[in-house]
Parts: structure tokens; sequence; C-alpha cells
């Protein structure tokens, strides 16, 4: 009994982390109408920022959190007007020419760090690490309940934006109809641009705190993308409401797979569970609007 | 006096040509009608002056602004707005955050804040229900919703695609009422039309379209007089 109250709420902690890079996704989509094949890129960028906070300039790896932000940000700052541009171009299917960028994109990345930091795992070092917190019979990394709250924070600090700004609001209505949205004023280069920065920004803050829970190493990103993906048909394309749901239920059948099976085989248990959901629904079982 | 000014435009979509080189003037104050059978073209020129789809030929001006070379999200910050065919409210946003997206060219939010509040009264089925998702609004408060976030900043002329398209009898009249109100403010409106028989006592001026080019052009008095043109186009109405 202990030991299943310990595993949910591992899986919790850990889907809260998901979350925050899922809403993300799941808004970028919605503006730019691309699936982003290198979200697990920008979550290993953020991981390695992490260590080297610590390892090069000594400081706590929770200092590497808003860096990350501002870094990663800019570089999709710049990368948005190319997705953009390649999003809708007149080629003949440009939504494919735009997953095509974004997977070379991905293995850019990837290469690039497997060549500039090679095949090591890296940990993200915080004041934290190690350190445990028992709440009765239940032992909890203190690390994990950090990164939770870190990524509620992250995510409603998103949500206050979205709900509570003009520029929120341009969003939110970009997501819905970006034709109407133009008419009404809003440039929608421009507005891509700032989400997938946002969004590249916020991706690399949850790399941080994945980096901080588990470790990193140039290889570990194609698990996030995959990640983003089950959350993503789970919760419907674009949807971002079903993508905290759908990431809370992926962080629980990845902790009990692991602990009750082996954890070998949560990636196997995670496409069981996508291939299940697109048989019983194809439009995914969460959808809910932005 | 203000006027607004299609100047030849030719446009389509891809490869294929819509609107072959159509030309026609809108008076502020005035309403200005296009009628034409389904498929012609309207909607497609109206979104080529709005800005809304690249022009291949001829440029629409608003006085001296040639809005044809801006890009779409700058047209509405010269005083013209285009409400799109079916209304083009966002069903998931709420009622007043659709009237905002309105105002989202004017930077003095309280400004538009203070718009929307009067503006708001004068309709009061909004007013009941500014934090309903306007995807719930019924189909003649949902045709409201996008008339007034029209006028959120404050335009010099609306582009109207079909304002009137699914409402019940009663709707359309309230509907083409309002309209005429606005000239009496100095609004200047160009409207295409289906519901030719209430659309045609209160145009000013009025066109028609077939086949991307322009048919007719005169006052409602001289289409009457034109039994060819009206036993073609108008259905004997
Ligand atoms: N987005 C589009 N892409 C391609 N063709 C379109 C598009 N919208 C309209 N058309 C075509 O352009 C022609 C004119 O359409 P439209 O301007 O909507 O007509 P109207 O408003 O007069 O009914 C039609 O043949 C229609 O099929
Ligand atoms: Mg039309």
């Amino acid at each position: 009994m202990d030991l299943f109250l310990q595993t949910l709420l591992n899986g919790l902690l850990i889907g809260g982390v998901i979350a925050t890079f899922t809403i993300a996704f799941q808004l970028t989509f919605g503006v730019l109408h691309v699936i982003d094949f290198a979200v697990g890129g920008w979550v290993v960028l953020g991981g390695y920022l992490g260590y080297y906070v610590t390892a090069l300039l000594g400081l706590d790896g929770f200092a590497a959190i808003p860096l990350a932000f501002v870094l990663f940000g800019a570089l999709g700052y710049l990368i948005g007007p190319v997705l953009y541009n390649v999003r809708n171009s007149r080629t003949a299917r440009p939504e494919l020419m735009a997953l095509a960028l974004t997977f070379g994109l991905f293995t850019l990345l990837r290469g690039g760090m497997l060549t500039a930091w090679g095949f090591n795992t890296r940990n993200v070092t915080t004041f934290l690490s190690g350190e445990s917190l028992a709440v009765g019979p239940v032992i909890v990394p203190l690390i994990r309940v950090a990164a939770a709250v870190f990524a509620a924070a992250i995510a409603g600090g998103l949500f206050l934006f979205l709900y509570r700004t003009r520029y929120g609001l341009a969003i939110r209505a970009t997501a819905e109809n970006c034709h109407n949205a133009a008419l009404m004023g809003v440039n929608i280069r421009r507005l891509s641009a700032n989400v997938y920065g946002l969004y590249a920004g916020i991706t690399a803050m949850a790399g941080v705190l994945m980096g901080a829970i588990y470790s990193v190493n140039p290889e570990v990103g194609l698990r996030y993308t995959l990640f983003a993906f089950f959350v993503a048909v789970l919760a419907g394309l674009g949807s971002v409401g079903g993508a905290v749901a759908a990431a809370l239920m992926l962080g629980v059948i990845e902790a009990f797979v692991s602990t009750y099976v082996g954890s070998s085989y949560s990636l196997l248990a995670i496409f069981a569970t996508l291939f299940v959901v697109l048989l019983v629904s194809p439009k995914g079982i969460l959808r809910r609007g932005l | 006096m203000s006027t607004l000014a299609a100047d030849t435009i030719v446009t389509g979509y891809g490869k294929q040509e819509i609107v072959h080189g159509v030309s026609l003037a809108a008076e502020a104050g005035k309403i200005t009608c296009i009628f034409g059978p389904n498929g012609c073209g309207k909607s497609t020129l109206l979104k080529a002056i709005a800005g809304a789809l690249p022009v291949w030929g001829g440029a629409a001006r608003l006085d001296d602004t040639v809005l044809s070379n801006l890009p779409v999200h700058e047209v509405v910050r010269q005083g013209l707005v285009l409400m799109p065919q079916g209304g083009g409210v966002f069903p998931r946003l709420t009622v007043m955050e659709n009237l905002r997206m309105g105002g989202y060219a004017i930077a003095d939010k309280r400004l538009v804040e203070a718009r929307i509040e009067a503006l708001i009264e004068q309709y009061p089925s909004l007013a009941r229900r500014r934090r309903t998702l306007a995807g719930a609004l019924s189909g003649g408060e949902q045709a409201m919703l996008s008339l007034a976030r029209a006028l959120v900043s404050e335009p010099r002329f609306i582009l109207l695609d079909e304002p009137s398209a699914g409402l019940s009898p009663a709707m359309v009249l309230e509907t083409l009422e309002r309209i005429t109100t606005l000239t009496r403010q100095g609004i200047g409106i160009l409207m295409v039309e289906q519901n030719i028989r209430e659309a045609m006592p209160i145009a000013d001026r009025l066109y028609i379209l077939a086949a991307g080019e322009k048919r007719f052009e005169g006052s409602p008095a001289d289409v009457r007089d034109d039994r060819q043109i009206m036993d073609i186009y108008m259905g004997g109405a």
C-alpha cells in the first residue's frame, strides 16, 4: 500500500513536469499548426544547460531555469519565422514540409549535442538533490516535489498570461482562427514567432527539471518527443486543457510500470495505451478547447 | 468625405483567377451593396479589398492610402474592418473576449473597455451574456456580436459579407436596421447580401457581379428600371 501511494505520488509529480512542456507543445500546434518533432531536443538542451550551470559556473541547478527560458526562448524566437514560412509556403504539402523541418531540427540538435558533449549521462545538481521528505509512510524525493512546484508555477504563469493579458487573448484567438484574428489586427507571423519562442523557453525549463530528477544525455530527447506525442494524441492535438490531464496520466502509467513491471517496459506500456486510445477514440479521449 | 475605392481588382486562389478586374467605390455614410449569384466571387472581392487575400492586379484605396500595399493586420488600423461571411466570431472565446479582440488594434486598453461598455448597452442580448462563450449564442446573437465587434475599433468603413444570412425574418430586419443606423454616424458600408428584397430599400448604390466581373452599377432605381437585370439577377425582386 505504501509502495502504491509512493508510486502514485511520484507519477503525479513527474506528470506535472511533463505537463508544462506538453501544454506549450499543444499551444504551438494550435497557433502554428506544426507538430514539433524537436520538442525532446529542447528538453535535452535545458538539461545540459542545467548541468553546465553547475559544472562550469558552480551555481545551483535551479539557477538554470530562468536562463533556459531566456536563452532557448530567444533561439525559438529566431527559428519561429522559418517554421512559419515553411508552414505557410505554397508548396504542395506545407504541413509535411514543416514536420520534415522539425524532424531535421531534432536530428541536428541531437547530432550536435552528441558531437559536442558525447554520450555522457549528466545530472543537474541542486541543493535538494538526494534529500527526501517523509509524509507518513511515503517517502518523496524533495527534488521531485520542488520540480512539480516549479512546473505548477510555470504552467500557472502561462495560463495567467493566456487568460489575463491582451496578448494571451490574441494567442487564443489565433489558435482558434488565424484568419479572423488577422482581420482584428493581429500580426500572425510575429505572434507565431513569439509563441514558438515561448514554447521553446518553457520546454527547456522543463528540461532543467527533468535533468534534476533523472539525468540527460543526447539520446533521451526522443523519449520526450514521444511523451509529447502521447499527450497530444490522448488530449487531442491542440487541446491545452486536456494536455494537463493526459500528462498526469502519462506520469502515473510510467511510474507504475517502472515500479511494478520494470522501467524497460514503460515505453511499451505507453505505446499500448496510445494504441488502445486510438482504436477506441481516434480523436483523443480528453478533447477540450484551449 | 471618405471614399473606399477598388480599382480593377484581380485576384483568386492558387492559380485560379476568380475576380477579373472589378472596380467599385463606396462612400462614407452610404450603403453600397454587392449582389450576384453564388460563387461569383463576392466574398473573394471583399477579402481582397480588406487585404485578407493578396491582389494580383489593381488596388484598393481608402482615400489616399493604398490598402493593397499593407499586410492584413494593418488594414484595420486604417479604419476598415471586414466582417467575414458567417460573422467570424471566435466560438471558444466569451462575448467580452470577442469584443476585446475587436479593439485589439487600439493601443489604449482602457479606451477599448470604455467603448465596449458604451456599445454593449445598445445590444441587450449581449449585455446579458458577457461571459458566455460565443459558440453557445444563437445565430442572431452571434450576428449581433460580430456587428458589435466590428464597431469597437470605430472604423470609417465596414465590409459586411452576408450579415443577414441564416437569420430569421425578424432578425434580418433588425440587422439591416442596425446597419442603416451606422451610416447616420458617418460609417461607410460595403455589403454583400443575398436577401436582395430586404437590402434593396436601404442601399444607396449597388453593384451586380457575375462570374467574377461587374455586370451592373447604379442606384436601386436604375436597377428597377432595367427589366433584363431584374429578371436575370434579381429573380424579379
Ligand atoms: N479558399 C478558397 N480556395 C479556393 N477556391 C475558393 C476559396 N474560396 C472560394 N473559392 C472559389 O472561388 C469562387 C468564388 O467564391 P466566393 O467569393 O466565396 O463566392 P461568393 O461569395 O460570391 O458566393 C468559387 O468558385 C469558390 O469555389
Ligand atoms: Mg460569399
